[in-house]
């Protein structure tokens, strides 16, 4: 008996609604959000991630009261990320009901609040997002959702935010995102080997198989997924019996 | 009457989940900002959130006051850091912990730190009697060394580590029921049942 491998499904919050992008786009409204979270709990998943995608100010608050209302019900871990730009964001989502808080944008262009939220809330509560697409013979990071280069070599800032004081990575690779082809396994391998925090693995999620594949295949702790439970294809529970018939330890 | 919780707030985090679950399980909770109302409460909680010495901050005068109450048998359940207060100091702060349990509490060594996530605890405890999944989550880079034996529960995260503590009354976990699903609140369902026959 040891550690088991997470699996966590991703909700996109827009305006309070669960919505899933395609590549960031095409966004369909899909679910409320505390009662999606308390469903897939039921369904063994070990861990809630709420992405919140609104643009506007309003949205953002919204999404405080469904991050309350969630924590209420639900008796998994709930990772609250988007639009964190400030300690006191990071601090309003603590507060709302999150255990964790991720960031990104703000972490690239202000790396020294990755260290500050670290020491006032401690390393176990700071996640930090990295969204990556390949180029050359690596990967670059991009931030904006995805649409600005950062100009930044991908596992070099994985290092980084480590030595800053992150809890854990959640790595996305915007090449797989939406396509449902599965993670990209190299890219998962590049940060998980060369960190010492968990690393979540993240986009291109089409099937159990994939999941298999990214965990058996890299050192990642965790993979996220979205709209292969969201449209009801497959349960946590199902994909959780998948990985057990092959050997991957789950709870 | 339902045991009445006293639930600590070091004015850090949230308690929104330990509340709701300590709630479920049949317990009324009072959220307590003013310290010094623990040394009357017939049942402590010490909730997991914030780091070692912010979460003394409050605790720190009425320390002494706590730790004979504890000695006397009230009912306690600390979790996460509010299980590593109990002890003398910790590597993560400068000031004392409670000093209740002895020992101290030093950081994780393991290839993977934070140890992050679901994990099974090895004890004969009657806390966890029935509980059926063993799983409980947890999220932590420094945890507890005991010196007097209190250590009744082991996890086994790159070695064994001590995962659950007890002396007296008081019972002290490295994971987090409140956040361990149906497993947690099986736990936290013997533990208020626990606390009831020895309020």
């Amino acid at each position: 008996m040891s550690l088991t491998k997470r699996i966590i499904p991703c909700l996109d919050v827009k305006n309070g609604a669960v919505v899933k992008g395609i590549k960031f786009l095409d966004l369909k409204d899909v679910g409320y959000p505390p009662e999606m979270a308390e469903a897939y709990e039921k369904q063994g998943a070990d861990e809630i991630v709420f992405l919140d995608i609104s643009a506007s100010a309003e949205g953002r608050r919204t999404l405080l009261d469904i991050v309350e209302e969630t924590a209420k019900r639900l008796f998994v871990p709930l990772t609250v990320g988007g639009g964190i730009r400030e300690k006191d964001d990071m601090r309003a989502a603590l507060n709302a009901g999150a255990d964790k808080v991720s960031m990104n944008t703000v972490a690239v262009l202000r790396p020294e609040m990755i260290s500050e939220c670290a020491k006032d809330f401690g390393s176990q509560c700071v996640v930090v997002a990295i969204d990556a697409k390949r180029r050359g013979g690596g990967w670059t990071v991009y931030t904006h959702g995805g649409r600005q280069d950062a100009r930044m070599d991908m596992v070099e800032w994985a290092r980084k935010v480590e030595d800053l004081g992150a809890g854990e990575i959640l790595l996305t690779s915007m090449d797989a995102d939406g396509t449902k082809d599965g993670y990209d396994i190299e890219m998962t391998r590049a940060v998980a080997e060369a960190v010492n925090i968990p690393v979540i693995a993240s986009g291109g999620c089409g099937s159990p198989k994939h999941i298999l594949d990214v965990l058996r295949g890299t050192k990642a702790e965790a993979a996220l997924a979205a709209s292969i439970f969201h449209y009801g294809q497959w349960t946590v529970r199902d994909v959780k019996s998948y990985l057990r018939e092959n050997g991957v330890e789950v709870r | 009457m339902p045991l009445k919780v006293a639930l600590a707030d070091y004015g850090v985090g949230n308690l929104h989940s330990i509340r709701k679950a300590l709630e479920n399980c049949g317990a009324s909770v009072e959220v307590v900002e003013d310290m010094s109302l623990l040394q009357e409460a017939e049942c402590i909680v010490l909730p997991g959130v914030g780091a070692f010495d912010r979460t003394m901050e409050r605790l720190q005068p009425f320390r002494e006051a706590i730790v004979q109450r504890l000695n006397e048998g009230v009912p306690c359940l600390g979790i996460c850091i509010g299980m590593q207060i109990l002890f003398q100091g910790s590597e993560e702060g400068q000031g004392p912990g409670l000093g209740f349990l002895h020992g101290n509490v030093v950081r994780l060594k393991a290839p993977r730190i934070p140890h992050m996530g679901w994990n099974t605890v090895d004890t004969d405890d009657v806390i966890m009697n029935g509980v059926q999944d063993n799983h409980f989550y947890f999220a932590h880079s420094f945890r507890a060394s005991p010196e007097d034996g209190s250590d009744i529960g082991h996890t086994d995260y790159y070695g064994m580590i001590p995962t659950l503590m007890r002396k007296a009354n008081t019972y002290g976990t490295q994971f987090h029921p409140e956040k361990s699903s149906t497993a947690g609140m099986a736990f936290l369902n013997n533990f208020v049942h626990f606390a009831e026959d020895r309020k």
